[in-house]
This record gives C-alpha cells, structure tokens and sequence, in this order.
C-alpha cells in the first residue's frame, strides 16, 4: 500500500476556525476550533497540529493546503486598513467620497454611507485628461509629482492608489504616475487602476483600487506570517488561498490583489456544492449555507454558478439588499453571486410595542451568542427556538464541546411566550417559521432574477444550520429534494479543496459593435491570454494544462449594465465574433424576456478565465467520515407544527443506508444536526451525501 | 376559531413583501428602457379586497400613498362592474393617480368567486408622447401639453387584453418598441404576484386571509400610534420656497402647520399660496403621498407600509393651493416640488421634536436633458438627474458630505459613461468649499459638475431649484448655499442662467452646474475648534471662511 497523502483545507469564520482534512482514499477528517482574531493564522497552527497529533498524521505528507480566510473583509469592517494616498486627476480628487448616492435605507434619517477610506487631505490631484476616446486631451503635469511624494511621507502614508478618468482607455499617464511613485517611494506598495480593474466608471473603479491599496499591507503580512506558521510546521505544499470567483491562487500572488478574496469563505461553499452537484449529477441545485448570523443563497444549473462583476464589503448585510445599494465599499472584482440574508441561528426574536414578533436581523453573534450557550443571552435567538422543539440535543453540541443550557433557554421562551400570548411551542415554531420566511425571500430572490421558480430545484444545505432547517425551508419553497453533502457544517473547508487554479483577467474595450477594429479586439485577447499563461506557468502549468477561456462583456448601447458572452475560442475572426453576436442575442432574451436584433451592440470589455487543468481530479472518488464522535442520544420528542410532537430517532449518518427510512429522523453529527421532517424518507449515497425526499403521501 | 396569532400575522406581511419584491425584480429583469433599471422608478403593492393597502414592496419613497387614491379612482368609475381576470389601469392624476408617465396597474384576486386581494403595480414610463420627451417640461401649463392621459380602463377584460388600450398607447410613445415592452414586463410581474397572493388566500381560506389582512394593517395602525405617542405633543408651523413655478413665477411660498396630540398628527398646508401655474406644482394625492413618506421619518422603522400608517395620520389643504392643483393642470415635473414637500414636514419636526431631525438637505434638485448629433451625425440624448447633495447639518454631527438623501434613492451617473456616449466632457464633479451652513453642526458641501459641450447645435433642458429659495438652518445654524447655474464662467461671454431653461449651446460651450449645499444646525460660535482646523486641513473650507463664518484664524492651535 503506498504512503497516504493529504489535503488540508482551512476556513476562518469570525467565531470559528475549520480545518479540514482529506486522504487519498477520501477520507475526511475535521476539528472545529475557536478562532484568534489577533492573528488568524495562530488557529491554523493549533487546530492543524491537535488534528495531526489526533491522526498521526506528519505533516511532510500535506500536498496541499487551501486557505479560505475573513481577513480582507474584517480588515474593512473594523477599518484597520493601511495610511492610502490616492492620485487621481484634477478636478476628481472628490469622486471617491461623492459615491453615487445611493442608500440602503429608506425613511432612516440618521443613516450614513460609510466614510471614505481615505479622507480628503491625503487625495492628490494631477493635471491631465485622456478623452474617452483615448486620446490625449491634456497632457501629464510632472511638475508637482515631488510635492505629492513629500505630502505623502509626511502624512506617513502607506500605500498608494492612482485612478485617473479614462485611464481604462489609455493607460499611459496612470502607468508613468505608477513608475514616477515606485522608484519615488520603493518601501511602498502602489496600486493603479489600469492594473487591477480596467473598467468603465470612476467611482466603482476608484474604490476597488482603493480597497486594495488599503488591504495590501495587511493581506501581505498576513500570508507572509501564516508561510512562516507553514515552514515552521514543515507543510511543503504552496499555500493556496480561494478566491470570490471561486478559483484557487497562490497567496504570493494574492497578496497583491487582496480584494481578490474578498467573499473567500462564501464562495468556498458554493464552489463545493457546485462541483458536488456536477459529480454526482444533481442538476440544478440551490446550494443554502445558513450560519450564526447571516443565511446564503447561490443557483447553479447544472454545476455552474453565475460570476457577479462587482461586489460591496464592509456593509451589513440588508433584507432585499440585492435591489439597494450603497451600504459598503464597492469593488469591481469576479465575484461568485450570493445573495445573503440577516437570518442564523444567532438571530434575534424580539416583540415589539403593538405585540409582533420579529426575528433578525439583529444578531446576538458570537458574544453572548444564544441563550443556550450560557455565556449571558437572554433573548431568544433561532437556535434557541430549535432547541425547544428538539431538533438539536438539548445538552451540547459539535459532540460534545459545546455544553448547552436547556433550562435557560426554557425560561426565555416562557417570556417570549407570555409577550405573544402564545403557547411556548408555538412561539418556538413561530421563530423557526419566520427565520425560514427571511431565508426564503434570499431563495426566491436569486431565482426570481434567473425567471426560475425555486422548486425547480434540489436544496443542497450546508453550513452548521443549514441541515437544520433544509426540510421545513424546502417545503415552504415548494421543492422536494434535499441533499446534505458529508461534513456540511463545515462544508466551505471540504469545498475548498475542489478548486482549480484559476485567474480571472479583465481589459477594458469600450468599443461599439459597428466601430470596432478586430485586430485591436485580437491583441486585447492576445495580451490577456499571454499574462493568463505566464502566471499559469509560474505555478507549474505547462502549454497541455492551460485551459483559456474568453468572456466578452456586452450590451446595447445605452443599456446599463452589460451581459458576459462566452467567445468560442481566442481568435476574435468574423466568424466567432457573428456566433458571438448570435449568443448575445439569445442569452439577453433568455436573462431579460426579450431580444433586438436592429440595436446598436457595445462591447465593453474583454475577460480571459485562465485555469490550470489538474493532474488528477480535484472530487474523489467517494468520501468517507473520519474522526466521527457521537454522543450516543437515540431518540428525543421533537414538534413539527401542523404534525405535532413526535418522538424521533436520533441516528448517526452511518446508520443511514441506501434504502430510505422514513422521517422524522434526527441525524446527529460532529458539525450540524440534520432534521428530516415525517412525510421525508432520508437515504445516503456512495459519497456519503444524505438525500431526503418529500412523499407525495405526505401531502394533505 | 377568529383569533388572530401574531406569529401567522408576521408569516403572512413576511410573504406578501416577498411577492411584492419578487414583482419589482421581475420588471427589473424584464423591463426594456434603462431608466426604468436605473431609477427603479415603480413600486408594487397588494390591497385588501376592498382596495385597502396591505403591503407594499421595496418602493420609491413618494409612492408610499398612491395607491390608495389611483384605485379608487378605478373603483369609483368601475364600481360593480368588475370581474376575474380584468386588469384595470390608469395614469390620470384627476382620477387619484400622480403624473402621466406613472401608469397604475391593478388585478383583482378572487378565491371561489370572492375578490380578496388586488395586485398593484406602477411604473415610470419613459416616454407617453407630449411636447417634450419625456413628459417633464417645467412650464407646460395644461395636462393636454404632457402626453397620453388614460383614465381608469379595462386593460384585459376577463383574461383578454383589450387591444384598443394596448395599440391607443402604442401610438402615443416616441418609443414604442421600449414602451411596450416595459408594459409587458409590467403586466407579466402583475399576474405572476397575483397568483401567489391567490395560492395564499387559498391555502389559508378567503375568510381567515381576508381577516389577517384586515389585522395587519390595524397592526401598522397599532405601531404608528405608539410611535407618534412617543414624540412630544405640540403644534408647530413651518415656511418653504421654491424658486418658481417653472413657468416664470415665483417664489412660491408653502406654509404648513403640524399638530400633534395623544397618538395622531394633523398637518395642514392652509396658508400655502394659490397655484400660478407652470408643471412643477402636484396634485393633492401626491402632496399627501409625500406627506407620509417624510413623516415616516420619524415612525418605527418595523411599521409595515400599509393603509393603518395613514390613519392616524390628517393631511389637509384647500383646493386651487399650488399643492392641490386642479384639472387640467399641468403636473409633469411635479418631482421637483415632492423635495419642498418633504423638506417642510422635516422642518416642521425639527420644530417639534428638537433633537432629532438635521436641518434642510442640500441640493439643486437638478436634471439635465442634453440632445443633438455627434460630429458624426449620430443622435444622442443625455438623460441625467442629481437631485441630491446630502443631508443638513445635526442634531448631532455634521450633515456628511455627499451622503444619501433616505427619502429618494437615485444614483449619479458615472462621468465615464456620460462621455463615452455622448460628446460631452465632464471636466470637474467636486466639492464646493465654504458652501455648507455654517453652524455648530455645519451643512453638507454643495457639488459642481462642469459639462463641456463637443458638437454644435446641443438642445438643453434644465430643471432645478433652490437658487434664491436656500437650503435652511436650524437653531441658530446658517443656510446652505444657493445652487447656480452658469455659462462659460470665468470667460468674457460668463452668463449666468435661471434655475429652468431651455436653450441651445454651442461646441466649446461650458456650462457649469452648482448644486445647493445643506443647512446648518446650532450656532457657529459652538463649532468645535477641531472640526474647523480638519476641514481647513481638508479643504473643504477655505481660510477666508473660516475666519468670517466662525472667527478662526488660520494657524490656530485647536485647543482639546
């Protein structure tokens, strides 16, 4: 038998650290501890190294580690961010805290947008203009370059951003003003737009390379600090960390472009489902990922997501929030589209003055957490509610290492119960009721975009109480397949390690259609693919393993916002670029209800997927639970409304086969517990899925 | 068993928002005209079965009470006649809608032959013929100048479209390709919400749904009662102007006076002046829809948009009032006026309840409509609206700059897309220094937007305000600056122009647009020491101003 060797992937929550690991044969072990918000990367050595000593695992034998990390974003949010001075050209320095004006609150008079990253004394202007077109309106003014430097060391800035207007079209002063600062100040790490995200619009554009100035140093040391821990450890393997698009990069190359990795965690879940669903040949999925404070929703039709272009950090998430906009700082980075919601298992239930009941957004987080946790809660929340009706073990969680305190959580219900004039259960349900009601405006509004209906699809639930409420969620959405992968609670871990490596490339070509020159069409892609194979390369991705693809951002001219084209091929000939024209018509009559085919088209940019083909597949074969610790329960009462109280079967997964066994059943596990309501039947699969179906008897 | 659970009451407001919202991202999917995307100019709603608002979708905020009076004015004239499978429409705002290019659409919901709900959906449609594209001339005088007036009409008659409707405003559209299709998109979003409303009565029964409705909105009635019995009672009265009536007359003046007592409020606009003319005054319905949008400033923000919101709640004017306009006037750009509205009803709670409102947003309330062929013969046409500038100083801290305006919810449009397609250059979107109110809380900046014309023969429209009429100040705090408009400033042909014009530039031509600036909050003589040297140090106060508005001299030491 040859030498086992593993895959260890590492998700960081704001309260938890996963850590996942996976050998050769499939064999999935985890541990689940409390994260080191004062260095991240300090978790990630203990809870590696106890999962070692566990396993007997040495670490020479790790041949890959992924990273899916909060850092970037909690950079953001707790605005620990570096000093940023921003160039940009005059008559613009203001642009970057105008915004555009939006909020994500209507009626709130005391709302504010979030200030800007950098204020206005630290924002330099420079005189030059390029026209739209690209030419030359005003030249570059060198003369007070000097002073600007001089200005910036003497405010001890950090980091340097330069967007100027147009610098999408013709990059060349932007490009000089980069070189001007680097060689000025080599200690500093200069940003420009031009590299990072050549696209149309100033603002959108100016925060994204403000937000990566702002990030870079800190993302740089933190990888730097967790290589050390790595080398340290003696993991040989590079480190990888997942990006929002939902590929995997080096974390050398990460570094200089944190705003890549943004929604890292998030889209480590989808990107897991996504593969998981294509492998075992689900279809179109829905993949739920339901936490302590927010609850997330991602369509994928048959194993593909949709890549939104643009995301926000650093706002709270809002009801309905993907129509409102303007609550944190946008960046224009490939972002795997996920619409969230204020609904966890954190989430408040709270009475207000004329005797309704609201559940969320309000979060009790992580301090104090639920009533149960017994660290000071005293206001009921989602978990607590699941407790009551037995859906969780009324006397700890993660096997065993999360003591929970039932009786406390018994006294908040009597209050909340009184509150509402309803009987204690009844208010338990009601809080779980409500908590689905918010989670299915998320459902129903990413397929409401798409023109689907939710119950076209399969319900894959992850994350810790996802599979806690998958079936009743399911229900009331009208769907009828359940799916929950192994090790759902910490599913972003497991998915992580799916991923290829992958770079999104993007070039602004704002051109229309009818005045469009393909040979500059052609060396846009060519430069494209040239820079997708060097970085492919440097990560040991010969000619045969590359696979380029080229996107096409498009739109009729007028339109807002373009739709992205899939190019066959990278050869811009008249031939591609007329099936171009034919799948932009059908893919706009699919998205929006209609097409026109006498409209004038815009190109506005040109983007390049560059993937590097694995050696060997990134899914195995099948997957099997390591290090599962059960805490014995067979069976408690638990109540499903209409259906009153039952007493369930509390089981393991392994005691579940291929042939079904009807609900209500109670799956216990390390990571989540998994609910199956009766009128399901719950069946495991050769890769340890669980898959619960609605009978059609259950009906009435 | 009639008893009502407060946890299927939440269940049942939870998914009727979500149907409402869903309807809204359909038409955004499906919707052909970009203002329409750009905007989100529509709202969607459901009513009880007796045309009673029950709940209402993420909306523009001056939408918040017009589906009330729009559907009476269907009801009204339908009365009995009325039947499964009829949609019902109209745009008349001498039938309870607001202006011309808002077109109301309603589906009743019947659930064994009884109605119980109807389905409402209103859209902004860009273009319903008129003089002018758009329909949004200031000085039209007469309705008959703005296009297509609709009154209540069958739009489908038990399931079949009525095509008379469809092919009249076909042909009353400069664009009708778009129009249409934003009808549809508008008609296909009705029906959908309309069937899951119906799955729901039916799930739960017509009686019981009916009942729940009916308990929700006295829920909302319930909590804005407590809200407004939480604020002092009192009775205040407040003064506006706005420059003019867009057709050369002005100021105008609008007074109002606001009682509160116990848990109702009463505002009367009594006072305000007579109606001149021009097509930026409102009718009744609107003034009151923007009545309760600034109102519910100060109500919980958990109170469900429904008809129980408006019942404690009087507003009233006389008739002829230049916000109670009467047939056939011309109220096309009433938008403009909408901002007055609100702004007198915030002063009048700033009055009220001291402490808890800033002063007057800033802001030109301005829009923009540039037209004409490129160099190369190309047509363009520049649509553009920055009504905003960010809210007044106070009660806490200063008006922030550029910040949201919570009662309208409009971007800016990206310079880069303005003059990738049209030849027009941007050539400065900045603060205005020394522009805010001074005070201890000082005001929000004003913002200047330069637009350097490229091609000869460019027809603009203009409307703005608040020229002469400044943003005010509260509790000693000075006023926003005064917007301005001029032509090729610091040139010999420097021209200043009016607030609302229609003129013809040439290339070259540069045309400057300032924006108002916010009011002030308390004395200047109170502003922190600290705040003057960082907005020195910002720049965004000069130190000329600094020295004048609030006695500090440059090179001061700002003690702690």
């Amino acid at each position: 038998m040859t030498r086992q060797s593993f895959r260890l992937g590492v998700d960081i929550g704001g309260t938890f650290t996963d850590i996942v690991l996976i050998d050769d044969d499939g064999r999935v072990f985890s541990k689940k501890i409390l994260s080191t918000p004062r260095d991240y990367s300090e978790a990630i050595e203990v809870g590696s190294r106890a999962l070692f000593a566990e396993l007997g695992v040495d670490p020479a034998d790790i041949r890959e580690f992924v990273h899916a990390t909060t850092v970037a974003t909690n950079t953001i949010i707790e605005r620990k961010g570096a000093k940023v001075g921003l160039v940009t050209t005059l008559g613009f320095r203001d642009v970057l805290e105008i915004a555009r004006f939006r909020t994500p609150r209507l009626y709130d008079i005391t709302y504010r947008k979030p200030d800007p990253l950098v204020p206005r004394d630290l924002r330099f202007e420079v005189a030059e203009r390029m026209g739209a077109d690209g030419a030359v309106v005003a030249p570059l003014d060198e003369s007070r370059l000097e002073d600007i430097a001089s200005a910036m060391e003497t405010a001890g800035v950090e980091a340097v951003a330069i967007t100027l207007i147009n610098s999408h079209v013709n990059a060349d002063h932007e490009q000089r003003l980069a070189d001007f600062f680097r060689k000025r100040m080599p200690d500093l790490m200069v940003t420009a737009s031009s590299d990072l995200v050549p696209q149309i619009g100033e603002y959108e554009r100016t925060s994204t390379t403000v937000v990566n100035a702002y990030l870079r140093p800190i993302v740089t040391r933190y990888v730097e600090a967790l290589q050390r821990r790595l080398d340290g450890m003696g993991i040989a393997a590079p480190l990888m960390i997942m990006q929002s698009s939902g590929g995997i990069a080096p974390g050398m190359l990460v570094k200089d472009q944190p705003i890549t990795i943004i929604e890292s965690g998030p889209a480590a879940g989808v990107l897991g489902g996504a593969r998981l669903a294509s492998h075992i040949d689900l279809g179109d999925v829905l993949v739920f990922d339901m936490g302590g404070t927010t609850a997330k929703a991602t369509l994928t039709e048959a194993g593909a997501y949709t890549i939104s272009p643009e995301t926000e950090v650093g706002g709270e998430p809002v009801l309905g929030a993907r129509m409102v906009r303007g609550a944190g700082y946008p960046v224009q980075v490939p972002t795997i589209d996920i619409a969230e919601v204020g609904a966890g298992g954190g989430s408040l239930a709270a009475v207000d003055s004329a005797g309704g009941i609201a559940v969320g957004p309000r979060s009790a987080g992580s301090e104090p957490g639920p009533v149960a946790y017994g660290r000071g809660g005293t206001q009921p929340t989602v978990t607590d509610g699941n407790l009551m009706l037995g859906y969780l073990n009324p006397q700890a969680l993660v096997s065993g290492e999360l003591s929970l305190d039932h009786g406390a959580v018994r006294r908040a219900f009597g209050t909340l119960s009184g509150e509402l004039a309803v009987a204690e259960t009844e208010a338990a349900y009601g809080v779980h009721q409500i908590a689905n009601a918010s989670m299915l405006r998320a459902l129903r509004g990413v397929s409401s975009e798409k023109g689907r209906d939710p119950a076209q699809f399969v319900l894959m639930a992850i994350g810790g109480n996802g599979p806690v409420h998958a079936c009743s969620l399911a229900e009331e959405a009208g769907m009828h397949r359940v799916v929950i992968p192994p090790v759902a609670g910490l599913y972003s871990a497991l998915g992580m390690l799916f991923a290829d490596v992958e770079h999104q490339l993007v070039a602004a070509f704002y051109h229309r259609l009818d005045e469009t020159d393909l040979a500059a069409l052609q060396a846009t892609i060519d430069g494209l693919v040239a820079h997708g194979a060097e970085l492919l390369e440097g990560q040991g991705f010969g000619p045969d393993a590359r696979d380029m693809r080229i996107e096409i951002d498009m739109k009729y001219a007028g339109q807002t916002s373009p739709l992205t084209v899939m190019l066959g091929g990278t050869e811009a000939s008249e031939a591609a670029i007329a099936a171009l024209i034919r799948s932009f018509h059908e893919q706009h009559a699919r998205t929006f209800g209609y097409s026109s085919a006498h409209e004038p088209l815009q190109f506005v940019a040109v983007k390049a997927v560059c993937r590097g083909v694995p050696e060997r597949p990134r899914m195995p074969e099948q997957c099997l639970r390591g290090n599962e610790r059960s805490l014995g329960a067979t069976g408690r009462r638990a109540y499903f409304g209409a259906q009153g109280w039952h007493e369930t079967p509390v089981v393991t997964r392994a005691d579940l086969k291929a042939e079904p066994r009807s609900g209500p059943l109670i799956v216990e596990e390390y990571d989540t517990t998994c609910v199956i309501r009766p009128g399901w039947e719950a069946s495991l699969d050769h890769w340890n899925n669980i898959h619960a179906i609605k009978k059609e008897s259950a009906e009435a | 068993m009639s008893t009502i659970s407060p946890i299927q009451r939440e269940l049942l407001k939870n998914a009727l928002v979500t149907i409402s919202d869903n309807a809204l991202v359909m038409v955004m999917r499906t919707a052909r005209t970009a203002n329409v995307k750009n905007s989100m100019d529509f709202s969607a709603a459901i009513c009880d079965g007796t045309g009673n608002l029950a709940a209402q979708g993420l909306a523009v905020p001056v939408h918040l009470g017009v589906v009330n009076p729009a559907l009476k004015g269907c009801l009204d004239y339908f009365g009995d006649d009325i039947a499964e499978g009829d949609v019902l429409a109209s745009n008349d705002p001498y039938s309870g809608c607001s202006h011309l290019n808002d077109i109301f659409t309603f589906k009743p919901v019947y659930v064994d032959g009884k109605r119980v709900a109807f389905v409402v959906l209103v859209l902004h449609h860009t273009d319903l013929g008129g003089r002018v594209p758009g329909g949004n001339a200031a000085d039209s005088q007469e309705i008959f100048e703005e296009g297509l007036r609709l009154p209540p009409v069958k739009m489908r008659v038990a399931g079949r479209n009525n095509d008379a409707v469809f092919r009249i405003i076909e042909a009353n559209t400069r664009i009708p390709d778009r129009v249409m299709g934003d009808l549809n998109a508008q008609l296909a979003a009705l029906d959908e919400a309309a069937a899951e409303v119906e799955k729901i009565a039916r799930r739960m029964g017509p009686e019981a749904f009916g009942r729940y409705l009916v308990d929700l909105i006295d829920y909302a009635e319930q909590l804005t009662r407590n809200s407004i019995a939480d604020l002092p009672d009192g009775e205040v009265e407040f003064d506006e102007w706005n420059d003019d009536d867009g057709a050369g007359h002005g100021p105008i003046h609008l007074h109002v006076k606001l009682t509160k007592k116990g848990d109702e409020i009463v505002v009367d606009y009594e006072g305000t002046q007579e109606d001149t003319g021009g097509a930026v005054h409102c009718n009744w319905e609107f003034a009151v829809s923007c009545t309760y949008a600034a109102l519910r400033t100060v109500l919980a923000a958990e109170v469900p948009n429904n008809a129980g919101l408006y019942r404690p709640i009087t507003v009233k004017a006389p008739k002829g009032t230049f916000i109670s306009v009467e047939f056939p006037a011309a109220v096309g750009s009433r938008g403009q006026i909408g901002f007055r509205l609100r702004s007198i009803i915030l002063g009048a709670l700033a009055k009220l309840v001291p402490g808890r409102m800033p002063a007057c947003a800033g802001g030109s309330e301005f829009a923009l409509a540039a037209s004409g062929r490129t160099e190369t013969g190309r047509s363009f046409l520049h649509l553009e609206f920055h009504n905003n500038t960010g809210l007044g100083g106070g009660p806490d801290r200063d008006g922030q700059d550029a910040g949201p305006y919570c009662i309208g919810n409009l971007a800016n449009v990206p310079v880069e897309l303005i003059e990738s397609e049209n030849p027009i250059r941007v050539e400065q979107y900045a603060f205005l220094p020394d522009t805010g109110g001074a005070g201890e809380y000082r005001g929000a900046l004003g913002l200047v937007r330069d637009y350097r014309f490229l091609t000869d023969a460019v027809r603009v429209q203009v409307r703005s305000d608040r020229y002469t009429s400044q943003p005010w100040g509260l509790f000693g705090g000075g006023p926003g600056a005064g917007g301005k408009l001029v032509l090729n400033p610091g040139t010999p042909g420097e021209d200043p122009l009016p607030s609302k014009f229609i003129r013809t530039f040439a290339k070259g031509d540069l045309l400057s647009a300032q924006m108002a600036a916010s009011g002030g909050y308390g004395e200047a003589a109170k502003r922190d020491r600290a705040a003057v040297a960082r907005d020195l140090a910002e720049g965004k106060m000069t130190a000329d101003h600094a020295l004048k508005a609030y006695g500090f001299s440059a090179g001061e030491e700002p003690d702690a």
